[in-house]
């Protein structure tokens, strides 16, 4: 088939949509009233949500801090404060990033351009996220014992069944983190592929 | 006449215009709908800022298709969700299988471009010379021409086999 053909359909499909005229001026003013549910309000929502957690986490984690009492729980402490609240910030900064287009004066190679490297910025930040979220574990684990129930594990241990159960917890993040990291490593490279082609 | 009944004549004008942008960028009728709502939403917003050094129906182009890039596709939570192609040939009044099949066929392969070959093959569909579609797009009119030739290149080989 030849694009000339699919051109032809285009125009018919043009003229069909032409003779109809769905729209009358209430359905239109109620488009314009911001009713509708913008998903990327959707995901800043839920990025904020989760980000005020965290920083209500570190806050606890500040008020406590006083209770880690070894240099090495300290740097524990230290390392979970930095990862509450420098990721959520960076997550909540590129997603404000991505919103900034001129939708109205850019065009539509600068708008895609901003757009596409926003966006893999934020991928990039999930995925370090979700790596380091697996490091996590083993210094927010040891501080919120600590804070928690006063238990230094560097010291007592853990029982075999809370072996048991970080192990599994380990595990079952891994397999999820790296199920997730292909499926961002496929977008960011499309992405890319893109941005080449706009320059 | 009011800033509002300016604005409804205009949409109700031309909402084929805005009807086709939306069809070319999401694959359902329900994002279709969605994003139809987000594109007048925004159209809105910002058409104090239109000045006439353009013409309405380049500044409708440019927000619709500026919109288009951010919109998040809807995931298919259920099965019975209408492919855009079929919701468009159900409008049709005119009952011919090759336009259907066609429209099918474009509606398939326009899935598989990129965000930035869809939007220069639906302005290319629509009419628009080479300089218009530099108006809207921000490229150069001379690399519109390299790059719509690649575009249909690329159509042509995929629809060859298909």
């Amino acid at each position: 088939m030849e694009i000339e053909e699919l051109q032809a359909a285009w125009l018919q499909m043009s003229k069909d949509l032409n003779q109809q005229k769905k729209l009358t001026n209430d359905i239109i003013l109620n488009m314009t009233q911001e009713k509708y549910q913008n998903k990327f309000r959707n995901v800043t929502t839920y990025e904020t949500v989760g980000a005020f957690i965290c920083f209500c986490i570190a806050l606890l984690l500040i008020v406590k801090f006083g209770k880690l009492d070894t240099w090495y729980l300290k740097a524990c402490g230290i390392f979970s404060l930095s990862y509450l609240i420098v990721l959520p910030i960076l997550v909540l900064k590129a997603l404000k990033e991505i919103k900034t287009l001129d939708i109205s004066k850019n065009s539509y190679k600068a708008n895609l351009s901003h757009y596409v490297k926003a966006k893999n910025r934020l991928l990039r930040l999930q995925q370090i996220g979700m790596g380091v979220g697996i490091l996590g574990m083993f210094f927010i684990v040891p501080v919120f014992s600590k804070i928690s129930s006063n238990k230094n594990i560097f010291e007592i241990g853990l029982k075999t069944e809370q072996v048991v159960l970080l192990a599994l917890t380990i595990l079952i993040t891994i397999v999820f983190c790296v199920w997730a990291y292909k499926g961002y490593q496929r977008l960011t490279l499309s992405a890319e592929e893109l941005l080449k082609d706009l320059v | 006449m009011s800033k509002e009944t300016v604005f409804t004549d205009l949409i109700r004008e031309h909402q084929a215009l805005l009807y086709k942008v939306t069809s070319v960028y999401t694959d359902s009728k329900l994002d279709q709908e969605d994003l139809f709502q987000e594109v007048v939403y925004q159209l809105w917003k910002y058409f104090d800022s239109f000045r006439q050094d353009s013409k309405i129906t380049t500044w409708m182009y440019r927000v619709a298709m500026n919109t288009a890039i951010t919109h998040l596709k809807k995931k298919k939570r259920r099965p019975d969700v209408q492919p855009i192609a079929e919701v468009l040939i159900k409008q049709s009044d005119a009952k011919d299988e090759v336009y259907e099949e066609r429209l099918r066929l474009l509606y398939k392969h326009l899935q598989h471009l990129n965000t930035l070959d869809k939007g220069l093959i639906f302005l290319v569909l629509e009419g628009k010379n080479y300089n218009e579609i530099a108006q809207i797009t921000g490229l150069q009119a001379s690399n519109v021409g390299t790059r719509i030739s690649r575009i249909k290149k690329k159509l042509k080989t995929n629809m060859t086999n298909s």
